[in-house]
């Protein structure tokens, strides 16, 4: 794996340019270019605030961001693990025909979709700003937002992982990508995105059997939501079955172990990359 | 004698023939039923050095193993067995827009694929007029390569590949396209890079290129060497080779 990664730092302009490219690609052909990075977070948001402030008349005040909180992330997860499954069948003309370290295909995605993240985190905040300059709400966050970049890389650790496994295994089955597709859908609904942990911790299954709730964050995904949600937003008591219930600090343990499973998934899937990655070439 | 460019020593390569077609997870699901896969020798016991200067031209009909080696030398297979070592920078003429994106401006490609070939971005940017100026599309560069034409791609392609800086450069059979008074830009941009110490390996179907550009020829048929020798010699025993 050393020298593997000195080949890779060896190519990193490749990897720079092939970044830039994808972001260039991306709206290419496209009115409003770049900003459409921008405009589907504005979007988004403007969407969310309509449907649960006056259409599900949640009291909860800016509930659309405590959603968001936790859906930009699992955007850019669910984005940059289709997208890296494409990369190398999508390049497989270049890759047939010049030598380069063939991880640099899915990095690129990978990294291209994590600068839309930061993008949208960046309209995120605004957001809040202009909520709290014109409402005078509460603060827009606390100092726990300094504990973003932590999350952000744990993320950062399991998306790339996984988007290294699925595009190795997609460049062989092409069905993996339809697979993975079905389950990224699934997992939006698994995970506290829509509604709260809190609201999994106030569930009567979890009431009877309170080992759910930490079987529910074992899920990197779910983890990193709730993570998210504890970090970006000030914690507030959440409205689950008509009452307020408290909020649940986050979980330094439970953090700790999605880390190191990050991490894991982040070494293997780069391990099972490199021992594919010659096959490429020449798949059946 | 000077230094070697490129050593290939008894270079084996086989690959798995599939004869079901579609790659997916059905295939690999039900391999009992239906358990179709082949070995094919691609090149067998290949063993050949180049020295620096030289141009060679790879011969051989369909499927004698010239693209497999090729790619071998490119480091884009792994040899089943045997080495091939390359010291030096390879530009290879991609094949007819391989590296290029079709929604990309031409300038942007320029840059994409000089990066891909070994330049940092800002050596490409500084040869960026020279390449453009070389293959004569000043008014088109900043179209997208999607508008242009085939001999139009071949020339960009060229001229990138004549531009990074390679020590030793590989022609598949893209100068066919073109038309002539390009072809004869080519051909005399390749005596300047061979006058420069530069090392030539091309693949031909075309004697009369094969003849202009080369001075030592290798036959590969059924991916063996047959011959290896001065083209005045081993050009004519292809030629003659009429199974």
């Amino acid at each position: 794996m050393r020298t593997e990664l000195k080949e890779l730092w060896r190519f990193r302009e490749l990897l720079f340019s092939m970044v830039e490219r994808e972001i260039r690609i991306r709206y290419k052909n496209s009115f409003f270019g770049f900003f459409w990075s921008l405009l589907n977070p504005l979007v988004t948001i403007a969407v969310m605030t309509v449907v649960f402030k006056f259409i599900l008349d949640n009291p909860m005040e800016s509930f659309s961001s405590y959603i968001l909180a936790a859906y930009l992330p699992y955007m850019f997860f669910q984005l940059a693990i289709l997208d890296s499954a494409q990369s190398v069948i999508a390049s497989l003309p270049v890759v047939k025909k010049v030598y380069f370290p063939r991880e640099i295909l899915p990095l690129a995605s990978l990294i291209s979709n994590f600068i839309h993240l930061l993008l949208a985190l960046m309209v995120f905040f605004v957001y809040r700003l202009v909520l709290w300059a014109i409402f005078r709400g509460p603060a827009p966050f606390t100092s726990s937002i300094l504990l973003l970049p932590i999350v952000l890389l744990i993320q950062l650790a399991l998306t790339v992982g996984v988007g290294f496994i699925v595009s190795a295994l997609n460049t062989f089955y092409e069905d993996v990508k339809y697979i993975t597709a079905v389950v990224l859908y699934l997992l939006f609904f698994v995970c506290p995105i829509m509604y709260f942990s809190e609201t999994v911790a106030a569930a009567s299954i979890v009431k009877k059997y309170p080992w759910i709730y930490a079987a529910y964050h074992l899920n990197p995904i779910a983890m990193l939501c709730t993570a998210y949600r504890n970090v970006l937003v000030p914690s507030r008591p959440v409205y689950v079955k008509g009452a307020y219930v408290d909020p649940i600090p986050l979980d330094w343990g439970m953090l700790g172990f999605t880390g190191v499973l990050s991490l894991v998934v982040l070494v293997g899937g780069y391990a099972m990359f490199n021992r594919m990655k010659w096959r490429f070439v020449e798949r059946p | 004698m000077s230094e070697v460019m490129i050593s290939v020593q008894h270079l084996r390569k086989e690959f798995q023939l599939s004869h079901s077609g579609a790659s997916s997870l059905k295939t690999m699901l039900l391999w009992w039923k239906k358990r179709s896969i082949e070995q094919f020798v691609a090149l067998e016991d290949v063993s050949f050095e180049v020295r620096r200067g030289e141009s060679v031209a790879l011969v051989g009909r369909n499927g004698a193993g010239k693209s497999t080696l090729l790619s071998l030398m490119a480091r884009v297979y792994k040899p089943t067995s045997g080495t091939v070592t390359v010291n030096a920078r390879v530009a290879p003429l991609l094949e007819l827009g391989a590296g290029f994106h079709p929604d990309l401006t031409g300038l942007e490609n320029i840059l994409f694929n000089g990066v891909i070939l070994g330049l940092t971005r800002a050596q490409v940017r500084e040869r960026t007029p020279d390449i453009i100026a070389f293959a004569e599309l000043e008014h088109h560069i900043d179209a997208p390569v999607r508008t242009y034409s085939s001999g139009m791609l071949a020339r960009l392609g060229f001229s990138i590949a004549v531009h990074v800086d390679a020590e030793i450069l590989v022609v598949d059979e893209v100068l066919a396209v073109g038309d002539f008074a390009f072809e004869q830009k080519c051909y005399s941009r390749l005596e300047e890079f061979r006058a420069e110490g530069g090392t030539i390996f091309s693949v031909s179907h075309n004697p009369a290129a094969v003849k202009r550009v080369a001075e030592r020829c290798i036959w590969l048929k059924r991916g063996v060497v047959i011959a290896d020798g001065p083209v005045s010699e081993v050009l004519p025993r292809y030629q003659a080779d009429q199974d």
